[in-house]
């Protein structure tokens, strides 16, 4: 076993320098440096970025501008999810009124939302962040819903007949046995919405992570476009990671078969 | 009797009280301006209007649509083309596994949406651009579910196959890969959401034709209604395409 892990790693250095041994080379093939920017250059960018400001802040104030983003639109779509997932899943008059929106949205991807929420928010931070709560809020919802629907039947069944009211059946069966499931849901949303903001900062924004990468478009510079999906890679990583560890240091009772 | 007809009823009831208060606040009481909610029933009037009428945006909806859908399939397919080959070799050959595996696991951490930028400015606005926005974000989740799917192979399977004499191509091709399917259809189906909405966002930041070009366009001209008949027919082809996929995969998966 640890013989595994000892060439898993090994290899996977391999592969990451060898990985940038290609991007340098591709750099300087005339071919592809339209596309390829020199990797020396977008180390430098990200490293002068850290005290620099590009534009107004500094690399640090972009990934604050994201995140302060993430947050509001992550935040409100997890709380109407939970609610509107649990109301679509738990009463059948629940779900006949939810149900129907429920359907008509979920197709419209969220960035189609974009022109909407400028129309209707301005351009100002309300409609990014009304453009991430609606992209994440279905998700949410949707595996909400999954989870209380999954039940265990014969749980259910039990506790009726040990005398459970309706109210006792939610909190003591149907809310425990679904929390694993409302926490795969928070984590892909978490994901979802890193993305839209993403998308969102792309069309409109006057900084923010996804306004370096547009910046680094309008400008035609490469090693900007570059830095900016790689830190939009490893902070989006970074969120994700310390989800799952919130997610497995409070659902401890409860490993995920996956 | 009474009972079978009481949930659809009250479904019926809150689409039309929903339609009606919309109406309602427009129509009667203008509570909102033309240019952020239009009433319902010129969005209906706008619709039929479209199909024929190319103002602002230079398209009838239906040269946007077909726009939309030559670029967003062009990169689905390749996308798939080249993921589900080397997705399926990631994950039966170690070496291959422990060298991309690394590459993969950051790649999928960036949103298709932030290569936009890249294309843009390395192929321009045209078709390829588009396309390959798409292929990037659907080669990557191709690979990851397929990989995920090859995975999880039943070992017993493997052994039986292997006690019969089988070599590890016929291993793979007759016990890995139709295992696998359900995870491969998944994987289809999950991309293609990703290939629309790629092609959308792609569409909204540079593009002079298709849906997300339509609906951006009508934003600048104020045209909520216009803005509202693009993303009704960007949902409903996104929805009918994927009704396609989960129909193709009844037919190809078995035992399921």
């Amino acid at each position: 076993m640890e013989n595994e892990n000892r060439d898993k790693i090994i290899w996977g250095a391999i592969s990451l320098v060898t990985l940038i041994i290609i991007w340098y080379f591709a750099s300087r093939l005339k071919s592809m440096n339209m596309l390829v920017p020199n990797p020396i250059d977008v180390f430098k960018f990200l490293y002068h970025g850290t005290y620099e400001p590009i534009g107004t802040y500094s690399i640090w104030g972009h990934i604050l501008w994201s995140m302060s983003r993430v947050m509001v639109g992550y935040v409100l779509a997890a709380i109407f999810g939970i609610i509107l997932g649990i109301a679509m899943a738990w009463t059948k008059t629940g779900e006949a009124i939810i149900r129907p929106f429920y359907l008509m949205i979920r197709p419209i991807p969220s960035i189609a939302w974009i022109p909407l929420a400028i129309l209707w928010f301005g351009i100002a931070e309300q409609s990014k962040y009304f453009i991430i709560f609606i992209g994440t809020l279905l998700i949410i919802m949707t595996n909400v819903a999954d989870g209380v629907r999954s039940v265990d039947k014969n749980l259910l069944g039990a506790a009726r007949m040990l005398g459970a009211t309706e109210k006792q059946l939610f909190h003591k069966v149907v809310l425990p046995s679904a929390v694993p499931q409302i926490f795969s849901g928070l984590q892909v949303g978490l994901g979802v919405s890193w993305a839209t903001m993403i998308a969102a900062e792309l069309v409109r924004s006057s900084e923010g992570l996804g306004w370096i990468i547009i910046m680094g478009q309008d400008s035609v510079n490469m090693p900007q476009i570059y830095g900016g999906i790689l830190l939009i890679g490893i902070v989006g990583l970074i969120i994700v990671t310390l989800m799952r560890g919130v997610e497995s240091s409070l659902c401890k009772w409860n490993v995920r078969g996956r | 009797m009474k009972g079978q007809f009481k949930y659809p009823a009250i479904s019926i009831l809150s689409i039309s009280a929903f339609i009606l208060i919309w109406y309602l606040v427009t129509a009667v009481f203008n509570l909102f301006p033309v240019t952020m909610l239009p009433n319902p029933l010129t969005i209906v009037q706008s619709f039929i209007n479209k199909l024929f009428s190319t103002v602002p945006d230079g398209g009838t909806l239906f040269e946007h649509i077909w726009a939309s859908l030559t670029v967003a399939l062009t990169g689905y397919i390749v996308g798939i083309l080249v993921g589900l080959p080397i997705g399926i070799a990631m994950a039966w050959f170690k070496r291959i596994d422990y060298i991309i595996r690394p590459v993969f696991d950051f790649l999928r951490t960036i949103p298709g949406i932030a290569w936009i930028p890249i294309f843009t400015v390395g192929l321009g606005i045209g078709l390829t651009a588009k396309a390959a926005i798409i292929f990037i974000g659907v080669f990557v989740g191709t690979v990851v579910n397929v990989y995920t799917g090859i995975k999880q192979t039943n070992e017993v399977h493997v052994w039986v196959a292997k006690i019969f004499g089988a070599n590890s191509f016929e291993i793979l091709w007759s016990v890995a890969i139709p295992s696998a399917l359900p995870y491969i259809f998944t994987g289809l189906r999950v991309s293609f959401g990703m290939a629309w909405l790629g092609l959308i966002a792609a569409e909204l930041i540079a593009a002079e034709r298709g849906l997300g070009y339509m609906i951006q366009v009508a934003r600048n001209f104020g045209r909520p209604d216009l803005v509202i008949v693009g993303m009704i027919t960007i949902g409903g082809i996104g929805a009918l395409l994927t009704i396609g996929l989960e129909m193709l995969e009844k037919k190809v998966v078995k035992g399921n």
